[in-house]
């Protein structure tokens, strides 16, 4: 029995350890591959190069040019742009926006709160080409242009639920008493708002923010149906790469983007740990 | 002014100043799109990619068997990629779930420290670049990629397998990118067990394979639910996983709605298959809505 309990928690362990490998290992193997010189195939290592950083960074390299891309670095600096941008109007927005529904559905009691509380969560079950249609069929019957504003406005529809989420489980571990001993001790609600409630709710707020903001950076489908001809952003350019055929400098920008989210969603993760 | 209001008036104007912007915005951008969507679906398609206004049910009928008499004889192709997209959806929650149950078990009975660790390192390619993610997926598996070349070099094999551009290759993409979804669930039902009702059944001569099936399993339930619902849901929709290691050979509904609309114009038959997706969706949730209810109402008994 005892070695049966053994066997089967070592089993169990290394189980888990395949599982994490699973995870891990294609994340490692294409940072390793990222650095091989070999320009016919990509998986065949010849020798160490930075080359393909350099060249994807704008920098002059010995690359020959039917092994690129890209001719220049510019299209890539303007989907980057692009995604900057919409991630960053994007977050404003529905960090706002998020936030206001989450303290209106902790603080009120009325009529309708159980349907706000279901609209808020629909966005996000909808499986994302749903909502990238049917944004699309809206934005083309109501004559707006597609365009980056287009795409702001589509990624608020999931983002506000996403805030909404985080805002209101910091909410709902929230200590209630904290606010009616500033009420007693005679602080108004603004004040009270302001300097008791809002600080302790400030964490929150900020990882909705950068949650909001990751997503954004990253959401491909429904900015794909809403983004009209001209705008692309850096998942579209990346997924545009793929459809045409695979050269060696997507491994080095992928890569940089891995090592992007790993830097801010650690951030965001060790920074929600302190504040436990 | 504001002194001169009664307390429950001033209150009122606070809820409208939080809810009025949000309310407007989901109206507007959400409502508004999702209704404009179901109409499109029952209208007739016009010639030139744009919609006619008249009552057309012959969308759904393309996919479900009564297609326009005067425009086309029904042919299941539509029906048959429908239903491949469900079996694709549920072998991925299928596997997913093989992947990530035992992995469950151990992490929840390791110390908080490396608890809290594992939990890290679960979510964090939930942060990064799904492109990427799955793109490294296509060098691993191409003719010249990883496994391939490996095998070759090995001996193993004296051509190259075909293993990208299969259905495969669609379902090891999407649970690569959907274990977080599933071990999160799963993960939080485990950590709740009741190691102690475990005990007693195998206290009282319940084998380990009776155990886990009449205790560890229906407690565990909840989560898996949960679990395989929000990973079928994105599944059956997705266009991005066939589209990158499914090729032009494996079409998914995902892909179809997205000719349809990028490429065939065909708004209406599009809509009317994103209708689809829908209502296996909200057939999805209402089963779980039902059952965790009634499974609230036996613990209440």
């Amino acid at each position: 029995m005892k070695i049966a309990r053994f066997l089967f928690r070592g089993s169990l362990f290394a189980y888990t350890a395949l599982f994490f490998a699973f995870i891990y290992i294609p994340l490692v193997l294409i940072g390793v591959y990222s650095f091989n010189a070999n320009p016919v195939n990509m998986m065949t290592w010849t020798g160490f190069t930075t080359q393909w950083y350099a060249q994807v960074l704008g920098f002059k390299t010995t690359i020959s040019e039917n092994a690129l891309y890209i001719e220049s670095t510019d299209q890539l600096v303007q989907a980057v742009w692009n995604s900057l941008i919409i991630a960053g109007s994007t977050t404003v927005i529905a960090t706002v926006l998020g936030t206001a529904v989450a303290i209106a559905l902790y603080r009120f009691a009325f009529f309708g709160k159980r349907f706000y509380r279901t609209v808020m969560f629909m966005p996000m079950l909808m499986p994302d080409i749903v909502l990238g249609i049917a944004l699309l069929i809206f934005f083309v019957n109501s004559g707006i242009a597609l365009g980056l504003t287009t795409i702001i406005i589509g990624q608020c529809t999931f983002l506000i639920s996403y805030v909404f989420i985080v805002v209101s489980a910091r909410l709902a571990g929230m200590d209630r008493t904290l606010e009616n001993a500033s009420a007693d001790l005679g602080a108004n609600e603004w004040v009270t708002f302001r300097k008791v409630v809002f600080p302790q709710l400030l964490p929150g707020i900020v990882g909705g923010a950068l949650l909001a903001f990751i997503i954004s950076m990253d959401d491909l489908v429904i900015t794909y149906f809403i983004a009209g001809v001209d705008v692309t952003t850096l998942p579209m350019f990346i997924f545009a790469m793929l459809r045409r055929g695979i050269k060696p400098e997507i491994n080095a920008i992928a890569v940089m983007m891995l090592s992007f989210s790993f830097v801010v969603a650690s951030l965001g993760l060790y920074l929600r740990s302190r504040q436990k | 002014m504001a002194s001169d209001m009664s307390l429950a008036g001033r209150r009122r104007v606070q809820l409208a100043l939080l809810l009025t912007p949000v309310s407007l915005f989901f109206a507007v951008f959400f409502l508004g799109p999702l209704t404009i969507m179901i109409v499109t679906s029952f209208l007739a398609p016009g010639l030139y990619g744009g919609v006619e206004w008249v009552f057309y049910p012959h969308n759904y009928g393309r996919i479900l068997g009564f297609a326009d008499p005067a425009f086309e004889v029904f042919d299941p192709v539509y029906l048959s990629i429908f239903l491949r997209s469900l079996k694709i959806a549920a072998f991925t929650v299928i596997a997913t779930l093989f992947v990530c149950y035992p992995a469950a078990f151990c992490i929840a009975r390791l110390s908080e420290r490396w608890k809290n660790f594992c939990l890290f390192l679960i979510t964090l390619p939930f942060f990064t670049s799904l492109i990427v993610r799955l793109f490294i997926w296509v060098l691993i598996l191409r003719q010249t990629g990883i496994v391939n070349e490996a095998l070759l070099a090995g001996g193993i094999i004296d051509r190259p397998l075909e293993l990208i551009y299969t259905d495969g290759a669609i379902v090891l993409g999407m649970v690569y990118i959907f274990i977080p979804f599933m071990f999160m669930p799963v993960y939080a039902s485990v950590e709740k067990l009741d190691w102690t009702l475990v005990r007693a059944s195998l206290d009282l001569g319940a084998g380990p394979i009776r155990t886990f099936v009449r205790i560890i399993l229906p407690l565990t339930a909840p989560g898996i639910a949960g679990g395989a619902i929000i990973v079928f849901i994105p599944a059956l929709g997705n266009f991005v996983v066939p589209a990158v290691l499914g090729g032009a050979k494996v079409m998914m509904l995902g892909n179809l709605i997205e000719q349809q609309f990028l490429s065939a114009r065909n708004w209406p038959f599009g809509s009317a298959l994103a209708m689809m997706v829908m209502s296996v969706m909200l057939v999805l949730l209402f089963i779980y809505v039902v059952a965790s209810g009634r499974r609230g109402a036996d613990v209440m008994n």
